[in-house]
């Protein structure tokens, strides 16, 4: 019987592991055409990304703020990266997103950027470096939690057994902090092990055998680790319903939602996924119960809210009256039913009921407007830096 | 879930039976015989890569006969429901053979003997006719078979770590199964696929007499040694959740239908296909069902419609649609000769199957196996998923398996 729990237990993980790789978009495809795109920033510029998506929407990257540069060492002052080719639209950041271009449009990304301020940006197809960009290598990324103690965690990888390694010298590349408190890096897809180290290496794990796939791996004080292949933070956390009440004139409403800081979008590419048809004239869409902020648009995405937070794994209710004016609540909203029961009795209104019956309804009507008072629990987040993160990425990226 | 891989097979067997009907035949149109020309219904559930070949083979019997491949969804059950009717009744079909005997003993089967010679027929795989055979009489006419292949993702196995032998792959499994991947998967609780380690160990669910072999010592050791793989597997194994393990990189190996192989090519996967590996203890590989997916005549086209019928059977003998539907379609031809072609021995798929083939053995086309995946599924979950002995489980299986074909009789 234990037997058979567990394996009931192994199956819902696998559930929640498969609902996570479902959900999680995958816009970098492998075997897609590549072009190198050169940049040049301005020196205070560190760590320069890349934001590219195509005028249809579809991301390069799965999130803000993009693929980080990588320097050419044989053009000195040029940061090249592989760009697909579809993505024409692009972003250069830098210093962790907080400083970055005007959206460019490419006629093709195999170009030379010249950045010399934020405004001021000039772009070339003209061959501006010498020879060729080091060959496209698909990388996966490592993510690690270290124990306070480790300062500046590293990644060193190779390959077994042949002992390639994927960086010039120990310790390896250094690995960014992220808010979510996950230190992450990338590796090349040939190596199959690695070692997380901190305080300029002094500290260490073992050797980490691994297969070249993105990977979380929570290092103790001590030196010993885990490690699996799906969010920890994620993985344990359910499907969630969200439920919306759209503007009348909002038409073929559709649901955009992702995880903020790190940017993990729930669906590949903007506007996102239509919302169905839900109970007590709901609109609604099941999204993974990581996300934590939402979008609503309408009309192919001409219209739509602002960012709006929400409350990871749990249910929303979520009243839209125009771009910015929505209430959220985590408890279907007594008023929602009441303003269904309004308009099914409106429907049932014929043109023989007095005009007392109507006024009847109207008054009912007007109460349940989804701008009236909401008895429920409302939550509302006020929209912090990330949010404003992800809405340049969005307003750019649509 | 556990019959979905049978249902899977099952369908493409239904499919090809399909197609290679509406080669053949188009028995439910009235014959033309004013104009001397000869409708042929096929029913068939193939997809349109096989169905275009066979098509553009038998329009050239135009106009002395007219061939209409018509796609039937619930074929298997249709047939059940009007095969005896001429007016509703296809005059061929395409379909796996495994359910050959069910229509044999409604006595709607023709058989192909009665058609071609069967000195004409030594130009096919003998285990294609085999399977084709039932009760000593041949009612199908073979076009491709089907078997399942190991699989492995290049970027996670290399071709050097490709396990010869299932204890090698056991190593391998418990090296890399960790963190939420898996070193191999399969549907371990699926009679489809559990078969081919039952028939590596020289068991079997049903043999040629209608007999079971649930609680035989070859199954029971089967099952017992195969344990050990599941139990590093993920408990539930139904088709959609091993596909995607493998397809989306969570899974280093499988073993799974030739069918997954456009999917996760398309994924960009560089998927490397290998021999099943070697059970150590029996020294015979891993030996999986295979389906033979050919063209079945019904009794009454054969008996009103005999030249063009053959036309439609000569048609669909010759080693162009053969290499045409593995060009097409990745199937793997059941005439000999085709191994001839260079398009065919260029296919790595296809020489898979026909290496796979050397050692699979032909799904039962006995009516008793109808019975037979249901029982063996619960007795796989009994094993697998639940922990209970093998030895009760089996005897409780092969006891109820007797039952139900009882039942039949």
């Amino acid at each position: 019987m234990g037997k058979y729990l567990k394996k009931i237990g192994t199956f819902f993980t696998m559930m929640l592991m498969l609902t996570a790789i479902w959900s999680m978009t995958a816009m970098a495809a492998t075997d897609t055409d590549r072009n190198a795109f050169y940049v040049q920033v301005p020196a205070d510029w560190e760590n320069p990304c890349v934001w590219a998506w195509d005028s249809d929407g579809n991301n390069a990257f799965e999130a803000w703020p993009g693929e980080e540069m990588e320097a050419d060492p044989e053009n000195e002052g040029w940061y090249y990266i592989w760009l697909p080719s579809f993505a024409n639209h692009v972003i250069v950041n830098a210093n962790d997103g907080s400083v970055q271009t005007e959206e460019q449009i490419l006629d093709s990304n195999a170009a030379w950027m010249t950045v010399k301020a934020a405004d001021t940006v000039e772009v070339t197809y003209e061959k501006q470096t010498t020879g060729e960009a080091p060959a496209y290598t698909e990388k996966f990324i490592v993510h690690a939690k270290v124990d306070e103690s480790w300062e500046n965690p590293c990644l060193w990888a190779w390959s077994a057994p042949d002992g390639t390694n994927a960086f010039e010298a120990w310790p390896g590349k250094a690995m960014k902090a992220g808010e979510d408190g996950w230190y992450t890096a990338k590796a090349p897809i040939f190596v199959n092990s690695v070692i997380i180290n901190g305080n300029d290496g002094s500290v260490q794990t073992e050797d980490i055998s691994i297969d070249p796939a993105e990977i979380w791996i929570t290092v103790e004080a001590d030196g010993t680790y885990d490690f699996s292949y799906t969010d920890p933070d994620k993985a344990a956390v359910a499907d969630i319903t969200v439920h919306v009440a759209a503007p009348a004139d909002w038409e073929s409403p559709c649901l955009w939602a992702w995880s903020a800081p790190d940017g993990t979008n729930a669906f590949a590419s903007w506007p996102g996924e239509a919302l169905e048809e839900g109970e007590n004239g709901w609109l609604q869409k099941t999204v993974p119960g990581w996300i934590n902020s939402v979008i609503v648009n309408g009309n192919d995405g001409s219209v739509q809210t602002t960012d709006i937070s929400v409350e990871s794994g749990k249910d929303i209710w979520l009243v839209v009256n125009g771009p910015e004016d929505y209430t959220v609540s985590y408890e279907e909203p007594e008023l929602a039913a009441e303003e269904t029961e309004a308009d099914t009795a409106a429907e049932e209104v014929t043109e023989a009921e007095t005009a007392e019956d109507t006024e009847t309804v109207e008054e009912t009507k007007e109460k349940s407007s989804p701008a009236g008072p909401i008895a429920a629990a409302v939550v509302v987040v006020a929209a912090g830096a990330g949010i404003g993160i992800a809405a340049k990425k969005k307003k750019a990226g649509k | 879930m556990r019959r979905k891989g049978k249902s899977r097979a099952g369908a493409l067997a239904m499919a090809v039976s399909l197609t290679l009907g509406m080669l053949t035949g188009c028995g439910t149109q009235p014959a033309a015989e004013e104009s001397g020309e000869v409708t042929i219904t096929i029913w068939h559930d193939k997809e349109e890569a096989v169905t275009q070949v066979l098509e553009n083979a038998l329009s050239e019997l135009e106009p002395e006969a007219h061939v209409v491949l018509e796609k039937k969804s619930d074929l298997t059950e249709a047939l059940k429901m009007v095969g005896n009717d001429p007016k509703a009744a296809p005059d061929m079909y395409l379909f796996a053979h495994d359910k050959i005997g069910v229509y044999a003993e409604m006595g709607i089967l023709a058989p192909i003997t009665d058609i071609i010679p069967e000195e004409e027929l030594t130009a096919y795989m003998d285990n294609t006719i085999e399977a084709a055979t039932y009760k000593g009489t041949v009612y199908q006419l073979p076009l491709y078979y089907e078997t399942l292949l190991f699989m492995y993702n290049r970027l996670y196995m290399s071709d050097e770590e490709v396990p010869a032998t299932t204890e090698e792959l056991y190593a391998y499994m418990q090296e890399n199964t960790k963190g939420g991947h898996y070193g191999f998967v399969e549907q371990h609780s699926t009679p489809y696929y559990a078969a081919g380690w039952i028939n590596g160990f020289g068991g079997y669910l049903l043999n040629d007499q209608g007999e079971p072999g649930l609680n035989r010592p070859e199954t029971e050791e089967a099952l017992t040694y195969h344990k050990k793989f599941a139990d590093l597997m993920p408990g539930e194994t139904e088709y959609a959740t091993v596909n995607t393990l493998f397809k989306e990189g969570m899974a280093h190996a499988t073993i799974a239908g030739p069918w997954l192989i456009p999917t996760v090519r398309e994924s960009g996967m560089d998927v490397g296909i290998a021999p099943m590996p070697v059970i150590d203890e029996t020294g015979t590989p891993i030996s999986p069902y295979m389906g033979v997916q050919g063209i079945q005549v019904l009794k009454n086209a054969a008996e009103k419609k005999p030249e063009a019928v053959e036309k439609v059977l000569r048609a669909l003998m010759s080693d162009e649609i053969g290499t045409q539907l593995a060009k097409a379609s990745g199937c793997a031809p059941a005439r000999e000769s085709c191994y001839e072609q260079e398009s065919v021995t260029g296919d790595e798929v296809v020489m898979a199957m026909k290496e796979t083939a050397g050692n699979a053995v032909p799904m039962p086309n006995l009516p008793e196996m109808d019975v037979m995946w249901t029982v063996t599924g619960t007795l796989l979950t009994d094993v697998n998923m639940s922990g209970k002995d093998v030895a009760e489980s089996a005897d409780r299986a092969q006891a109820e398996a007797l039952q139900l074909i009882e039942n039949m009789k």
